[in-house]
């Protein structure tokens, strides 16, 4: 009896020791699978970084000194008196040292180059090697990181890899949130034993974390500071020290901690953070800036530097204390760290890319041909086109134009919208895009979705379905500009205006395009045919169904920016068609080249024709409604262009292209509502301002083999000695320009034949 | 960077046997596709990684040299012959034609850019046009 007690109790102590080490295990087992999936969930994504083109150097470049200074800025080099660090320069007037940093192009490596650069007015005179003196053929700097794209449920953080975050940054960490990180094994014997007895002895559960616990702690949504969480977190940090290497915990404690608060918008990780508090990537930050970041983590709300500015400059001093105590940083750099201010921005930015629309229409760009989760998780390095001296210059024209606008016009402030979208007039590369004039909002991107009637943009396609008729028309034809009423059945009669509301009888073709009058191009149009000249815009690259009615002709349909920006490209490179590209080469994240965009060409318009269209519209800016261009822009410039307008002014619209630049500006407000302006008076001027800060080439078409040149007579379209006055010179199409020569003066076709017949017979 | 002081050098080597050879026409090869010695460099790494079997290399070269110098016909009808060895015709041909936009009165330059574009249009099919492409290169020697 008293055995089998004896192997009862026994058996019962086993039975309960095995049950509790099932149950432990058990419990193990459960935290081991759920901290391992918290952790891959975080790690494996990896967002797509996007860069815009670095900025080639050569000698003879067009390139103005503030130009190079503004990109070296956005690079976020530093200024040094004596130049030797990657990332470093020194101005002085118009000679630069410049110290490039590495990088890993899609096609080469290029190492950090010690480089100087001389100007010569607006062009770059000299580039020459530093040490030796020699001349450099041609170098890059090294792209402007200018987004990512993020997983989908990481929309709002700035994910960052082991290698991007500053080793200042991790040596800060190190020296004042956990010193035996890189030597423990996902706690402190120490720090828990002191915890234990400040919980012993009352205090609360509190202290004594290290980084690995620090992790852990927030793959709990919830705080609680119980004795039960501590032993779990512990398990679980010693578990997640089993499975990965510190560096990768490092990762993601860097990517997870929480640093700030935005109104109801969490700041977390040191990516997003360095974009919140100093509006650049975390790559980019210095020791004391690094420094800052490290001392939030103890309490982003005490030490918020915005409001606790005291507070913060007094704990970011102490991070540095701590690391040079700990040798990480000399003495001469801790001098300089803490004697600098906390240089935050002052107020937060918005999203973490300074282009957000540009980025955008990378993004859509991309999702044609990759999967939406690897963009988001792949670590994919993206080379675009985007010229940040451009994107800038069209950023600063259009929002500092439409403040003025609008108080010119009496409007109400922030009524106004607009959007651009350059490109290079050759290769069509998206040089920038803004979609809105708060250019830093990931909302609404007028330059790609605001669709609007593009009013008189469309007339070019119609004078260029006429002058592929040399044998029809010519840039001297006159036109039917007399009342004009079209009767189609099923709609109301249509009798287009011209914007005076004014007639002008016979008037030259080239004078009705560069007038814009409506009911000239109107019955041009009708003769040409309607699907013709829409079927025309389509050749130059429209993929959007346009409608066939009357009104078409006269830009009734709508738009995009962009959309027109493709349809005068085609004029813009003489009557080649060249797809816009916003991406030139997407490289793997572990730097092997994956894909290119290349340039792709083809011609859809006779080089005849195309010239004829593009000599018209120079004649827009000459002499024609965009003739005031001429106070941002030289005349010497030959700039091609044209205004839009639409019905009740309520889109305000230009397109024009310079020797190597096309660009196409909209104005108008977001409900639709009239805006009071025409394209000249508005969108003329955002382009104008914008391209006088761009240092234009001047517009020098190539002139095509089937091209001659006559002297016309422009009130009768008749040939005329070059000495009569009044008399222009225009280019035709070989054969198609009037044969006889007409007296000086001569009034109408049916005179100089009677003039002919009198020389005969006199 | 050392790449393009061969360049260099390659060129002052060709443009002095060009002119110990004296009277004889120059071959356009001979002749430096540019006087911007950044666009030669692009146009010489083209060429070794064209002949290297790299040709997106050398596209992506020759599409930096065009960001210098759209114009350049000599770069556009390098870019011709390239899509034309990688099998991409219309995009061959389309370079051709734009060279051609470009070349003036280069005649041995046209005739080239004809001769391209009837090679493209042969290996399409295309018979008849590569035969009009190819009497047109014919024409630019008269």
């Amino acid at each position: 009896m008293r055995n089998f007690r004896n192997f009862f109790t026994r058996k019962r102590v086993r039975l309960a020791l095995l049950s509790l080490t099932l149950l432990l295990s058990g419990f193990a087992l459960y935290l081991d699978i759920t901290v391992r999936m918290q952790f891959e969930g975080k790690r494996w994504a990896m967002p797509a970084r996007v860069y815009a083109r670095p900025l080639e150097l050569y000698a003879g470049m067009k390139l103005r000194p503030e130009q190079l200074a503004l990109e070296l800025a956005m690079l976020d080099y530093r200024v040094a008196a004596d130049p030797r660090e990657p990332g470093s320069y020194r101005r002085q007037g118009d000679e630069f040292i410049i110290v490039t940093r590495p990088f890993t192009f899609w096609d080469e490596a290029q190492p950090a180059l010690f480089l100087q650069a001389d100007f010569d007015g607006a062009h770059m005179g000299a580039l020459t090697f530093r040490d030796t003196g020699k001349p450099v053929t041609l170098a890059r700097l090294d792209p402007v990181l200018i987004g990512g794209i993020y997983p989908a449920h990481n929309e709002d953080r700035a994910l960052v890899r082991f290698d991007e975050i500053p080793p200042h940054l991790v040596k800060g960490l190190i020296a004042i949130e956990d010193r035996q990180f890189y030597s423990h094994h996902g706690f402190s014997a120490r720090g828990t034993a002191r915890a234990l007895v400040t919980i012993l002895s009352g205090g609360g559960v509190q202290g004594g974390s290290t980084l690995t616990q620090q992790l852990v702690k927030n793959f709990f949504l919830t705080p609680e500071r119980t004795l039960r969480r501590k032993f779990t977190e512990l398990i679980m940090a010693l578990l997640l020290e089993l499975h990965y290497s510190k560096d990768e915990i490092l990762e993601a404690y860097a990517n997870e901690i929480y640093l700030g608060q935005d109104g109801n918008r969490a700041i977390h990780g040191f990516g997003l953070a360095s974009h919140f508090y100093f509006d650049r990537p975390l790559s980019r930050l210095d020791l004391p800036q690094a420094a800052l970041l490290v001392g939030l983590v103890k309490g982003p709300s005490s030490y918020d530097p915005r409001r606790q500015p005291a507070r913060a400059l007094a704990r970011r001093n102490l991070v540095l204390q701590e690391m040079r105590k700990l040798d990480f940083i000399t003495q001469a750099q801790y001098v300089a760290a803490r004697a600098t201010p906390l240089g935050v921005v002052e107020k937060a930015p918005e999203g973490t890319s300074r282009y957000p629309a540009f980025v955008e229409l990378v993004h859509r760009q991309l999702r044609r041909d990759y999967r939406e989760e690897d963009l988001r998780s792949e670590g994919l390095q993206i080379f675009t086109t985007l010229d940040p001296l451009a994107q800038t210059s069209a950023e600063r024209a259009l929002t500092g134009r439409l403040t003025q606008l609008e108080k010119d016009r009496r409007l109400p402030p922030k009524v106004l919208e607009g959007a651009i979208v350059v490109s290079h007039s050759q290769n069509g590369e998206v040089q920038a895009l803004v979609g809105g004039r708060n250019t830093r909002f990931e909302g609404f991107n007028r330059a790609l979705d605001a669709a609007r009637p593009i009013g008189s943009l469309i007339k070019p396609v119609v004078f260029l379905t006429a002058l592929e008729r040399p044998s029809s028309y010519t840039l001297a034809t006159l036109l039917d500009d007399s009342p004009l009423v079209w009767k189609e059945r099923g709609t109301t009669d249509w009798e287009p205006q011209n914007y005076d509301k004014e007639f002008h009888g016979q008037v030259p073709l080239r004078i009705a395009l560069a007038n814009s009058y409506n009911v000239s191009t109107a019955r041009l149009g009708l003769a040409l045919g309607v699907r013709h000249v829409m079927d025309k815009a389509h050749d130059l690259g429209v993929e959007r169904d346009l409608r066939t009615f009357a009104s078409s002709l006269l830009g009734a349909d709508s738009l995009s920016p962009l959309e027109v920006t493709q349809m005068y490209q085609t004029f813009a490179s003489g009557g080649f068609r060249v797809p816009l590209r916003a991406i030139r080469e997407v490289m793997m994240a572990d730097g092997q080249p994956l894909q290119r965009y290349p340039l792709s060409v083809e011609q859809v318009i006779e080089p005849g024709p195309a010239y004829l269209v593009t000599h018209a519209l120079q004649t827009v800016v000459q002499e024609g409604t965009a003739d005031a261009l001429k106070y941002y822009l030289s005349p010497d410039l030959q700039i091609a262009g044209k205004t839009g307008t639409t019905n009740d002014l309520r889109d305000s619209w230009f397109a024009g292209y310079t020797g190597d630049r096309l660009a196409v500006v909209w104005i108008g407000r977001d409900d639709n509502q009239p805006i009071q302006m025409t394209g000249a008076g508005g969108a003329m001027t955002v382009w104008g301002e914008m391209m006088s800060r761009l240092d234009p080439d001047p517009l020098v078409p190539q002139v095509p083999e089937n091209i001659e040149s006559a002297w016309i007579d422009p009130g009768t379209g008749l040939r005329v000695d070059a000495s009569c006055q009044g008399a222009v010179e225009l280019p035709f199409i070989r054969g198609s320009a009037p044969v006889e020569i007409a007296p000086c003066g001569a009034r109408s076709p049916v005179r100089s034949i009677k003039s002919w017949f009198e020389r005969i017979f006199e | 960077m050392k790449k393009s002081y061969r360049v260099v050098l390659f060129v002052m080597a060709a443009s002095l046997l060009a002119s110990c050879a004296g009277m004889l026409p120059s071959a356009p090869e001979d002749r430096p596709v540019s006087n911007n010695n950044a666009v030669v460099a692009l146009m010489d790494s083209a060429r070794t990684d064209a002949a290297g079997g790299k040709p997106d290399a050398a596209v992506a070269s020759l599409e930096r040299a065009l960001r210098i110098e759209p114009r350049n016909p000599r770069l556009w009808q390098e870019l011709a012959r390239l899509r034309l060895q990688q099998g991409q015709y219309q995009q061959a041909e389309g370079m051709a034609t734009r060279s051609n936009s470009w070349a003036g009165d280069d005649r041995i330059l046209r005739a080239e850019n004809w001769r391209l574009i009837g090679e493209a249009r042969l290996k399409r099919g295309d018979h008849q046009g590569a035969q009009a492409a190819f009497d047109k290169a014919t024409m630019q020697g008269n």
